[in-house]
Parts: C-alpha cells; structure tokens; sequence
C-alpha cells in the first residue's frame, strides 16, 4: 500500500497542515490596522491597493494639518475638518474659509466613516476617496495650489523626503502617494464608540426611554433616508430649503434638470457637533433642522417626494417627537473619537 | 485518509497535465512572443497637424463652414488595446493602477507636448498572426475607480484629470479659430485664457439614469474602437511589426460652431464630440 507516491503526498499535506497550524496565534493590538466595527457595512476603500501603515498614517497626518498644501501657508484641511467637531468644521465657519479669507458655498462637512462612502462632497462630484484632496488643494476659495507645485514644495523639504521614504519606500515625493498618505489618516477616521453604538452591539450600554422613543420615531419618520447605520442612504434629494438654487447641487455634476436644488443625504453620526446644518448651514441647531422638516420647508419642482403628502410639504412631527428624536440624535455623539490622541496633530 | 487519497488523485492529475503541456511544447517548438508598435498619426483632415500657440491667429485650416482654426494642444488616453487574430489567437495589454508609476500598465497619453507619446510599444504579445484591435479611449470605471495613480495619470505629472467630476478628460483639443465666442479671462496666479480659443475636453465616465421622460444627460463618455486591418501581421521574436492608425481631428470639429462651442469642459457638452471619436480614429496601414 505505501507505494513511494503516497508517501510523498502524505508528507506534503504534513507540511501544508503544520503551516496552517503556525497561522493560529493572535497578533498583538495594532492601533493602524483597520478594522470594521461589527455593526458596520463593508468599506468600500481599495484598501488592497493602499493598505495603512503606521508610516502612512504619520506622513497623512502631518499633511492634513500642515499648510504646505495651500498656496500661500496660510491654510490647511484642518482649517475647515477639526477634530473636536468630527473633523467638521468649526461653527464659526458656516462657511468654509480658505486662503485669503475666501469664502466657500457650502458648510464643510465631518470626514468620519469615509472609508465606507461611495461618494464624496455634496453634490458627489468625486467618487474615491483618493481624489477628495485634489478638489480642496485647487479650489480658489479653499487652498487654492496646484498639484505640481504641492509637489514641488514637499519634495524641497528633508522631512516630508524621510517620511515618504519611511512610509513608501520612494526617493522622490509623488502626488499619488501624497493621496495614498492622506487616505491612510482620514481612513482611520472611523467613529462607531458612540452611546447608540454600544447599545446597538450589547456592549453593556443602554439608552433611556426617551432615547429609545427617539430611536423608534426617528426610523419611522427619517429613517427612510437616514438609513442603516451610517444614517444616510448616499442619496441626493431636495429636502426643501429653497426655490431658487444658485447651487444647483447635484445638478453640477449629473447636468439632470430633476438633479437641481438635491444634495446628499448627510451620514448623521456626530451630528450633535457637527453644526450647522444643510450644505448651505442654514440651520444653527438640531430644533431649527426638525422645526423646518416639520413646517419651513418650500417648493420646488425637484421636491423629494418622501416630504410631499395631503396636507402639504414635510413631515408630521408633534414637538414630543422632536424633542425624543434629538435625545437620540444625542447618542451617536463618539466621544472618544473626538478626544482620539490617535488623531492628534503631533 | 479519504481525504489523503483525494490529494493524491489531485496530485497525480494535475502532474499529468503538466507532462500532457509539455509533450505538445516537444512536438511543436514555439517562437517567442514578439512585439508591436502602433503609432498614432495626428492629422487634420489630410494634414498633419501643425501646432500653433495659444493666441497666433495663423490659421492653416479652414472647415467645410469657412471657419478657419487651428490647434494648439491635444492629448488623449488609449488604453485597454486588444490585438486578435483569424485563428483565435488573442492578446490583452495588462491594466494596473497603482501610485508606483513604474507599475502602472495598460494606459497611454498621447499628448501633443511630449513628442513619442503617440507611438505605443506593446511587448510579450503571444506569437501568431492578428488582423484586428481593439482599445478604449479614455480611461473607464475600473482604471478611475482603482483611485490614486502614478505615471501617465499622475495629475501632477499631466495627466487630464477633472478635480470637481473626478476622472480623466478622455479626449481634449485646444487652439484658436477665427470666430471663436471666447473672451479674455484672467484666472489669477498666472493663469489666463485667451481671446479667441477654444477648448474641447471629452470626459465622463458614469452612466446616471435619467428620470422618466428627460434625456440622459450624465453620459459616459468611454468609447471603444475597433479596427480590423486590411491584412495580417506576423507577430513573433525577431519581427517589427507596425500598425499605423490615424486620428483625424478633422472628423471630431466636423460641424462645429466655434462662436458658440469654444468651452468645453462638462460630460453632457462632451457627448457629441464622443459620439464622433469612432469616425476619428481610422485604420490606416501595417506593415512587418
């Protein structure tokens, strides 16, 4: 029976076993690994193609903080993303502010989850998230550089040459790695250790009555846009706030007359921070936003149709329901994101 | 032990495919795989195409509707360039998308500023005998959706790349004609358009259903061209096969009204200018 064959396949599949075997234990914490929460979808980052490393993130972060990538030093992304808002920005910016003091058109909007977004700004012009610091570094009113000159500039500093060395393995900094850098940090941007998030996966928490109501009546009167756990279903849909749109929006980017006056659903995680509200910042608090769901919102012809009903435009809210709905909104504030030393400018 | 028998069936079946390939590598000794060039000749209608800067009214071209023009710049992507032949023999030029712009394969820009760019150099091509190819201009969903890219689409290395509709403008050409609508604009920090340019850039590379009853407007701008030669090359080590394909600008303008198309730089104002692209790119001749 025990021909020579057998012997050396029995031998091979010893070796492919032992292997196997060696692959058991676990790997120490690493805090650069990403990882996906257990009540999160899958991400949709090519992650195979710029996995994060502790070298990359470090070089994404010195970038994200550092001037450099605007035209004249005077501004970088941590001008209008800033960690104590979710990497929103500052309520005092409605708008976003560039070099110059330009003014942007729209309320610069928090960079958490990202990894899971198919698309990107308000009107999703931008569809990986490798692309995204492209469009802040050229435009005008943001930092208003061009790409080869970013280039240029990191590559005449010694540090950022040593820190693309560390982190890629390249003698001469390239834009593609520079957004690879960028990725890496904001792609560790995960926040899911909120209130509702340690309820939602029995981790010990638990919300009040009247945060559970809110939950109850937010999916029931919001949920149908603000779904799944990321609280946004990554449409774009006119929710009322004006009749004349000198930013058409989604229009911008699909040419589609029935794209005029949608922008996209915002993911509401953090949303307490995150004022104010609506691509324009219309609204100051979270009252003002349910008080126009309820009875501010006005007509145009692109009307999300979820908002039209028999006695008009909105949605039925009774001020009890507004008040439970914030309660809960309250509980998808991530603390320890925002106090994260992680993301900590060095 | 099942499963230790299984493994040996496996093992013993996979060994003899090998010993099958290599018998029939003993019976017919195979050439080496070779090589194409195919160069892409820039043409206006039957001229080649004579670069004039931004500004200098020197038209050496005037169309059907005595609109006289000429081009200042030009560039387009090939990528995704098949090559096949009448026994079924096929070659596919590897796509990869990577930061590393020594890896990235499978795309080209052909641009009118770097002088060599319109001549693609395929190598490792399986030997045998092909009389057709095919190739995209532009570069699709699965070259954008890769994200950040080094090389030839390196934004900060001239690749076209649109910033605020993220993706590369597949087909773009700029220059001056004698009645262009367009106006001086001064962008600031050195930058400015001149009086009487134009600028056609053909990008877009999502399809986005229209609601009921509206045209679709957010067009994918992708097109890709297939051409049959009018013989067959050899190709296999040792051989220079050429294949020569024009790409005639004069079809793309055909019709043009440059008083009030002169800025083009939108999918949905890009579209009828993809739609020609099929006409643009023409078989011309090969030869070993």
């Amino acid at each position: 029976m025990t021909s020579p064959v057998v012997y050396w396949a029995c031998l091979v599949l010893t070796v492919f076993v032992s292997c196997s075997d060696e692959d058991e234990p676990t790997l120490p914490v690493n805090r650069y690994e990403f990882r996906v929460p257990e009540n999160f979808p899958q991400p949709i980052y090519t992650f195979d193609n710029n996995p994060v490393t502790k070298a990359g993130f470090d070089l994404g972060k010195a970038l994200f903080y550092d001037p450099i990538l605007s035209r004249d030093g005077s501004a970088s992304c941590n001008n209008c993303h800033i960690q104590a808002t979710a990497f929103a920005d500052s309520p005092v910016h409605p708008l976003s502010v560039g070099v110059d003091n330009r003014l942007g058109i729209r309320n610069a909007p928090p960079l958490t989850n990202m990894a899971f977004f198919p698309e990107f700004f308000w009107d999703g012009g931008v569809t990986h998230l490798d692309f995204v610091p492209i469009n802040a570094i050229e435009a005008d009113f943001e930092l208003d550089e061009t790409v080869e000159n970013v280039v240029a500039k990191l590559n005449a500093n010694k540090k950022y040459r040593d820190m693309f060395r560390d982190a890629f393995d390249i003698e001469e900094v390239t834009l593609p790695y520079t957004l690879y850098a960028l990725s890496q940090f904001t792609n560790m941007m995960v926040s899911a250790n909120s209130k509702y998030d340690r309820y939602i996966r029995n981790e010990g928490g638990s919300l009040t009555a009247l945060e559970l109501e809110g939950l109850a009546t937010f999916s029931e009167k919001c949920g149908a846009c603000h779904s799944g756990e990321l609280f946004t279903d990554f449409s774009y849909r006119n929710n009322g706030l004006d009749s004349t749109f000198a930013d058409t929006g989604r229009n911008r980017i699909t040419a589609l007359n029935s794209d005029i006056g949608k922008f996209r659903v915002p993911s509401l995680r953090n949303v307490a921070l995150t004022a104010p509200y609506m691509h324009n910042a219309r609204f100051k608090t979270l009252e003002e936003v349910l008080d126009h769901y309820d009875n501010g919102m006005v007509y145009y012809e692109t009307i999300d149709e979820t908002f039209v009903n028999q006695n008009g435009l909105g949605i039925d809210l009774e001020e009890t329901d507004k008040a439970a709905i914030i309660a809960f909104l309250n509980t998808l504030t991530d603390f320890d994101f925002v106090q994260d030393t992680l993301f900590f400018r060095n | 032990m099942k499963s230790t028998i299984k493994f040996l069936f496996a093992f013993l079946a996979i060994a003899s495919l090998g010993l099958t390939a290599c018998n029939k590598d003993d019976d017919a000794p195979a050439k080496d795989p070779g090589t194409l060039s195919i160069l892409f000749d820039n043409k206006l209608g039957d001229k080649g195409i004579s670069l004039k800067d931004f500004g200098d009214k020197t038209f050496d071209y005037t169309d059907a509707n005595g609109q006289a023009f000429n081009i200042s710049l030009f560039a387009y992507y090939i990528s995704a360039i098949e090559l096949e032949g009448p026994g079924g023999v096929k070659h596919i030029d590897p796509l990869k998308v990577t930061a590393n712009a020594s890896e990235v394969t499978g795309y080209y820009h052909v641009i009118s500023t770097t002088p060599g760019s319109n001549v693609i150099n395929l190598s490792g091509i399986e030997p045998g005998t092909y009389n057709k190819i095919r190739f995209t201009v532009g570069v699709d969903e699965s070259g954008v959706q890769e994200g950040a890219a080094g090389g030839v689409l390196d934004p900060a290395n001239g690749a076209w790349f649109w910033n605020w509709n993220a993706g590369y403008i597949g087909f773009g050409v700029e220059g001056n004609a004698s009645n262009s609508g367009q106006e001086y604009v001064d962008w600031g920090n050195g930058f400015e358009t001149l009086e009487g340019t134009y600028a056609i850039h053909v990008g877009g590379w999502k399809d986005v259903e229209p609601q009921p009853g509206e045209d679709p407007k957010f067009v994918n701008n992708i097109k890709v061209i297939e051409l049959d030669f009018d013989s067959s090359i050899k190709i296999e080590d040792g051989l220079s096969p050429q294949a020569h394909i024009n790409v005639n600008f004069e079809e793309l303008l055909k019709g043009i009204d440059f008083s009030a198309t002169y800025a083009v730089h939108r999918p949905d104002l890009g579209k009828p200018f993809a739609e020609k692209l099929v006409e643009v790119f023409e078989f011309d001749h090969v030869h070993q």
